[in-house]
């Protein structure tokens, strides 16, 4: 086995930042690109739905392979854009 | 393996076409200035499956032209159509995945054995058949539902306005609930009928991602639920400007009248995702379970990869379950207080029931 690149360090601001693109695409909503941190997804704030929802964690499970569904049956991990992120980089880092 | 035998088995959603000696007798771009007739018996089939409720798409290597001709050959409108040099397994999986449907409730026709053998093997739960298999299908258990209903013959129509909402809310960029009003949705709900039963039964049959129970319920069954004082059985009808779905879901509520109510079974079309209903469903049972003066609703839930979007809906909906609890049978009971401030309804959304 050839030595691959080094696993990419994955901190929650930075999978914040990344997430906030996985939104925008999800959602087609280029102004989910700017929202701070503690954001709420289902509520008003992004009013995350099924559809985008599991367009979402379809995305994260892709490039993270974190599965969130799988992992977190009450999905709290959706609160915030803040507690995805941190949640995805604790798991991400481990793999 | 090819599985070419008309076994038992669930029943089929939509079957992929191939274009050139499948459907068209003779190949499209060989003759462009008379493009090759339509084959009658399989557009017999096609015309026949369509009734039925089932979907029909095509997959070819043609140019989208060739899918134009063959609507116009045939006569009838198909649900999606994938013309490229792609491989026809690719094709099938974006059809899947523009219609929102299973893999395993596909079937893929070619005259081509190179074109079967390559879907065999990279899609195995896709039934793929020859042209004179499908010339027998209609006789087969996976292409004869049970029951056809109003909703169901008109599927076809419904994906293919499917197609143009989609459009226009990637093209939209605003919120979703913007969207929705834009869209002029519709939404009502309200107790069911003696004669939804066949279509609740439908449902529970076809729906996987927007479905709590994971099984059939009979329509003898729902039949007397719907009868019965001590439950609740309500329907959900969805409409916008791009067309009528007419009873997109429904919810079974029992436990009138005490502390907690319990939803054992809800179940929604998955045309219905993205467009707010499930949303308005939740709000209607936790509202309607607060008027009888229940203090707490509970949803039991199955839960698998597969509803995913229902377990979203529920957190949506403030529902939580004991963390591990999904370990007996699959099923994890989620449940939320309906004693304080409820889950308000959208202003598109009609309750049938209010006075």
């Amino acid at each position: 086995m050839s030595a691959g690149p080094p696993p990419a360090a994955y901190d929650p601001t930075t999978v914040a930042d990344q997430l906030r693109e996985l939104l925008a695409e999800v959602t087609g909503r280029a102004d989910l690109l700017a929202i701070p941190a503690e954001t709420e997804l289902f509520a008003a704030g992004v009013g995350l739905d099924s559809l985008a929802g599991t367009l979402l964690l379809r995305r994260i499970k892709r490039r993270y392979a974190v599965d969130v569904a799988a992992e977190d049956l009450n999905l709290d991990a959706l609160q915030t854009l803040g507690t995805l992120a941190e949640f995805i980089a604790a798991r991400a880092a481990r793999g | 393996m090819t599985s070419t035998a008309a076994g038992p088995g669930p029943v089929l959603k939509c079957i992929v076409w191939d274009i050139d000696n499948t459907l068209l007798d003779g190949i499209y771009l060989e003759s462009p200035d008379q493009p090759p007739q339509a084959d009658p018996e399989l557009t017999a089939v096609l015309r026949e499956l369509a009734g039925r409720g089932i979907l029909q798409a095509l997959a070819s290597r043609n140019p989208p032209e060739a899918a134009a001709w063959v609507q116009q050959a045939t006569g009838l409108e198909f649900a999606a159509a994938e013309c490229g040099w792609g491989s026809k397994a690719e094709s099938i999986g974006r059809i899947a995945a523009e219609l929102g449907l299973e893999l395993e409730s596909f079937a893929f026709v070619d005259d081509d054995m190179l074109e079967r053998a390559e879907v065999a093997a990279a899609l195995p739960d896709v039934l793929v058949l020859t042209p004179e298999d499908a010339a027998e299908a209609p006789g087969w258990p996976q292409f004869s539902p049970r029951v056809i209903t109003a909703e169901a013959r008109r599927r076809s129509d419904l994906y293919a306005e499917r197609r143009r909402r989609q459009a226009a809310a990637a093209a939209f960029g605003g919120s979703r609930d913007d969207f929705l009003r834009q869209a002029g949705t519709r939404i009502t709900i309200g107790r069911a009928a003696l004669a939804d039963a066949p279509r609740l039964h439908e449902l529970s049959v076809r729906t996987h991602q927007l479905n709590s129970v994971g099984e059939p319920i009979a329509a003898t069954e729902l039949a007397s639920l719907i009868s019965s004082p001590g439950h609740v059985v309500a329907t959900v009808t969805l409409a916008d400007n791009f067309g009528d779905d007419g009873l997109v879901g429904a919810a079974i509520m029992t436990g009138k009248a005490s502390a907690v109510m319990t939803a054992p079974a809800i179940m929604m079309s998955c045309r219905a995702l993205g467009r707010g209903a499930l949303d308005a469903l939740l709000a209607w049972l936790c509202r309607t379970a607060a008027s009888t003066g229940a203090t707490e609703i509970q949803v039991p839930c199955l839960v698998t990869e597969r509803n995913v979007p229902m377990r979203l809906a529920l957190a949506a909906a403030g529902l939580r379950a004991e963390p591990g609890a999904a370990a007996a049978g699959g099923r994890a009971l989620f449940a939320r207080s309906v004693a304080g401030e409820l889950p308000a309804l959208a202003g598109w959304v009609t309750d049938r029931d209010a006075p």
